[in-house]
């Protein structure tokens, strides 16, 4: 064997590095490829949609958000929190089972936190702190939209009234088929018709056999990576059993009981740290005021600290970003527009926010129309 | 090029030196016989099988010690050689410790064998890759340069056990940069010189391929010197204490009465048989010891 | 050095041995017998082994009684949890190094030596003594996790108190089951080090000083940890050696997830193809010296 024929050895290395790229990059896509389902207009489509009625369900949920937000560095753990829900890759472990009981775990690296409830009570865990939270549900009779509904319920009838009412503002149509979940799906796709929006398109997979949305992917105006995606990875049509969603606090761990008013609804399902405000100047805010309709409306905030903060570096990250974002000034006055992605923030001098799914332009034409 | 085209006819049963200078290519040419090195371009056989295509089948054959002993330093002798013997998939792993008990007596090693390698002289280390080499029964034994490095006794041992060895059947191939080693052990040799093969022959015809020499040691140069000449010697070379020359046909005797005859005082009066240096300097015109 | 021709011939056989593949598992037991004999490997080994204990007595002696976040924080108050934590404490350092320093000693070590060149005129064959350096390293990674599993397991029954196994989803799974999920990890971590091994194998085969090796190794995984730890390369941080490495706590969930576990022995297979196959090209192709 010669020199030659030795170094043609060195083709089976590179045959190899060439087919784990390949089955790494191409194997998803392949397993994706668009299955071959019957045609159906996005008014069926949504009919069927209606008529969705699953028992239960579980699966793996992944969501994958970019919305471009600005990281700010030095921000409170407490806040980053959020910041890390809203954006990056996250994991959870769903179930659900007809009529109140559900589970979500959300997959963290080596932790897990767990909301569940069977009907009766709900259980936050946190696996890092050892820290279960228990939340006593009011007692009440559930009335159940499904029940309430007669039998005449038309679900042709419902779906025509909601393309109806979306017409105007959105492009609705079944765009194909995929695999989501190693299950077909159909793809509905909603298009905004305004380009006063930051958002492109919405697209909804949702199960050719139950009926059931198993994907949302929202698209940005601009670029080709969605700002969000979330969707199940794997999904089960049986009901789990009711004993998955019970939670015995485990010896060693520290244990917070609740009472939850009557008033509120679904508690179970938010993770108590979502509520806790997660900007300095939100805290004193108004209830948000709507200005405009359909995809380019607009959320008015009042009462925001702003000018304090902005005069006064010192005050924090938030500061500091608001220091750094462009002055913009109309008729309706003064103020600094923070944009990402897709949600862009327009803080006025005289402390009113305005926050929408909108471009900044947008945003300034609403503050002009705001009431002071 | 380091070899070229070189085709060693090795006898059955032949202790066969490979004679070369250092960098002469005994090493090149002995690492592609095992495989352990590809030719830029060419073929190269062993025991009529082509290598290394063929390494699984006829390295088994053959028993090797190429470029020094190299060993395991943190395992006894015994370890090692059942560590190499476990590597042929032919060895019989049944009779491993036996086989390298019988090998180790072999090469007088018994009473080393719990020893560490570190603790082991060259000599013994040299007698150890022999050893490695003699766990099986082999067609052929390749031994580079087995006594480099020895001093006399491990020297004389190594060379004992190699016709030891050839007596028993076993064909050895050994290379060597001396020509004592070859005049004393090989039978046949092949003379090896800036990576071409110059001659492979039996030791007796290399050494016959030159006349003997006359060799006069006298005080009286210029006296012997013309005696001789009138005898018909050609080749005459006249040094300090001697005059030599190539005696052509004439019975030794003659020479001697002549040289009386002369009134020529001999201090010393012979036949020189020639070396195989004289060979290895009249093949390549230059010293044998003269390295690349 | 351009040799062109050599043949050797001897004219008359004398004898021909029956050869026969029969014995090839001898030379990979031998494999195992250098890589475990050798002091070196001991001292490592026995090094893994003191993790938990350091890590056991540094918890006892503190008095933490499970303030703390993570694996480590359980160990006080069940001290399975001791086997755990050292696997986790032992994966970004402790047992990496040791497989880049077996790995890497591997064949630069017999080259070094010389005896590569006695083994492959044993003859060995090139193809099968990369085999069974191969499965000697995969052995090797077993045998340290498992180390670390014994000792932990000895230690911390020894100093803390065990008992039912608290799982991340908060449910409880018996000591016994607690146990067997803990090997289970073994097992994961061991196959998450392949992928390194393999790396040291190819570099191995490219040098005959086992020390540059071993430097090339570590070099290769260090920089692999700092790319890994760029956000701005995350999109290539899914083809990292050790981006899915923590998985191995998925483990620990109810029920076990085993989707980031499974898709990391993928990347470790994929990395073991590649560096295996190179490997393969460089010892079949090398000049043996």
């Amino acid at each position: 064997m010669g020199v030659a024929q030795r170094s043609r050895r060195w083709l089976v290395p590179v045959t190899t590095v060439a087919v784990v790229a390949g089955v790494g990059a191409l194997g998803p896509v392949v397993a994706d490829a668009s299955p071959k389902l019957p045609t159906i207009t996005a008014q069926d489509l949504l009919a069927k949609v209606q008529t969705a009625k699953v028992d239960g369900l579980s699966g793996t949920v992944r969501s994958n958000a970019d919305l471009g937000l600005p990281s700010i560095p030095g921000m409170a753990p407490g806040s980053r929190e959020l910041t890390d829900l809203l954006g990056g890759q996250h994991t959870a472990r769903v179930a659900f089972a007809s009529p109140d009981k559900a589970k979500v775990s959300l997959i963290d690296n080596q932790a897990e936190q767990l909301w569940t409830t069977d009907g009766k009570s709900a259980w936050a865990y946190d696996s890092s702190k050892r820290e279960a939270t228990k939340l006593t549900l009011p007692a009440h009779k559930t009335t159940k939209p499904e029940k309430a509904l007669p039998e005449s319920y038309d679900p042709q009838a419902v779906a025509k009234q909601f393309l109806d009412a979306i017409d105007p503002t959105t492009a609705v149509q079944v765009s194909g088929t995929e695999k989501v979940a190693g299950r077909d799906a159909y793809k509905l796709r909603l298009v905004p018709k305004t380009d006063k929006t930051t958002v492109g398109s919405v697209t909804l997979a949702i199960d050719s056999k139950t009926w059931v949305p198993l994907d949302v992917t929202v698209m940005p105006r601009t670029g080709n990576d969605p700002a969000v995606e979330l969707g199940f990875t794997s999904v089960s049509f049986d009901v789990p059993s009711a004993s998955s969603f019970t939670f015995t606090p485990p010896k060693g761990v520290k244990v917070t009981d609740q009472k939850v008013p009557a008033t509120r609804e679904r508690p179970h399902s938010v993770p108590p740290k979502l509520v806790k405000p997660a900007k300095p100047g939100a805290a004193q805010a108004d209830e948000p005021t709507i200005i405009g309709q359909g995809w380019d409306s607009v959320a008015m905030i009042r009462g925001a600290d702003t000018a304090g903060l902005a005069s006064n570096p010192a005050a924090g990250p938030l500061a500091q970003l608001l220091a750094k974002a462009p002055t913009v000034q109309g008729s309706w006055g003064k103020g600094k527009v923070l944009t990402t992605k897709m949600v862009n923030a327009l803080i006025t001098d005289d402390g009113r926010v305005f926050v929408g799914l909108v471009t900044p332009d947008t945003l300034q034409a609403a503050a002009a129309k705001a009431p002071r | 090029m380091a070899v070229d085209a070189v085709d060693l006819e090795v006898p059955a049963g032949s202790v066969y030196g490979f004679l070369g200078p250092n960098g002469s290519g005994k090493t090149t040419t002995i690492r592609m016989l095992l495989g352990l090195i590809a030719p830029t371009s060419g073929e190269v056989e062993l025991l009529g099988e082509p290598m290394p295509k063929a390494h699984l089948r006829v390295l088994p054959r053959v028993g090797a010690l190429v470029e020094g002993p190299a060993f395991y330093p943190f395992w006894t002798g015994q370890a090692n050689l059942l560590r190499f013997d476990a590597a042929d998939r032919t060895a019989d792993p049944k009779t491993r410790k036996a086989r390298a008990g019988e090998a180790l007596e072999r090469v007088g090693l018994s009473n080393a064998a719990g020893k560490k390698v570190r603790a082991y002289s060259l000599g013994m280390r040299q007698r150890l890759a022999i050893a490695v080499a003699l766990m099986q029964r082999r067609e052929l034994l390749v031994l580079d340069e087995p006594t480099n490095g020895l001093d006399p006794q491990g020297t004389r041992e190594v060379r004992h056990l190699i016709r030891d060895l050839a007596s028993d059947g076993t064909t050895v191939f050994t290379s060597t940069h001396l020509l004592a080693e070859v005049e004393q052990v090989c039978t046949h040799a092949a003379i090896m010189n800036r990576g071409k093969l110059l001659r492979q022959s039996t030791v007796a015809d290399l050494r016959a391929e030159l006349r003997p020499r006359l060799v006069v040691r006298t005080p009286d140069l210029g006296a012997a010197a013309d005696t001789l000449q009138g005898l018909g010697v050609t080749e005459l070379k006249t040094t300090e204490e001697t005059v030599e020359g190539d005696p052509g046909e004439l019975p030794i005797e003659k020479f001697a009465a002549a040289l009386v005859a002369a009134d020529v005082r001999i201090h010393g009066f012979g036949l020189e048989r020639p070396s195989l240096e004289d060979t290895f300097v009249a093949l390549t015109g230059e010293g044998f010891d003269v390295a690349e | 050095m351009s040799p062109s021709e050599a043949t050797a011939e001897v004219t008359e056989v004398t004898e021909v041995r029956p050869s026969a593949g029969r014995h090839a598992v001898a030379l990979f037991i031998s494999e195992l017998r250098l890589v475990f004999g050798r002091a070196r490997t001991q001292v490592g080994l026995g090094v893994l082994a003191a993790v938990p204990l350091l890590i056991g007595i540094a918890i006892k002696l503190s008095g933490n009684d499970g303030g703390t976040e993570g694996f480590i924080g359980q160990v006080a108050g069940n001290g399975l949890f001791l086997i755990v934590a050292s696997l986790g404490l032992s994966l970004p350092f402790f047992l990496p190094t040791a497989v880049t320093v077996i790995s890497g000693e591997s064949l630069a070590g017999e080259a070094s030596l010389g005896t590569l060149r006695n083994l492959l005129t044993a003859p060995a064959g090139r193809s099968r003594l990369l085999a069974a350096k191969m499965v000697a390293l995969t052995v090797f990674c077993l045998v340290a996790t498992m180390t670390i599993w014994v000792s932990g397991l000895i230690v911390g029954f020894i100093l803390f108190p065990v008992g039912d196994v608290l799982l991340l989803s908060g449910s409880t799974v018996s000591l016994g089951e607690g146990l067997l999920r803990a090997l289970v990890i073994a097992v994961v971590i061991s196959l998450s080090l392949l992928g390194l091994a393999a790396i040291g194998l190819f570099v191995s085969s490219l040098t005959s000083t086992p020390l540059a090796a071993m430097a090339a190794t570590f070099g290769t995984f260090i920089v692999l940890g700092i790319m890994t730890a760029i956000p701005q390369l995350h999109a290539i941080h899914p083809w990292l050696l050790m981006y899915r490495w923590q998985s191995f706590a998925d483990v620990l969930r109810d029920p076990p997830y085993w989707h980031d576990i499974g898709r990391n022995l993928l990347l470790q297979a994929g990395y073991v193809a590649v560096f295996y196959t190179a490997a393969w090209a460089r010892i079949t192709s090398r000049d043996i010296t």
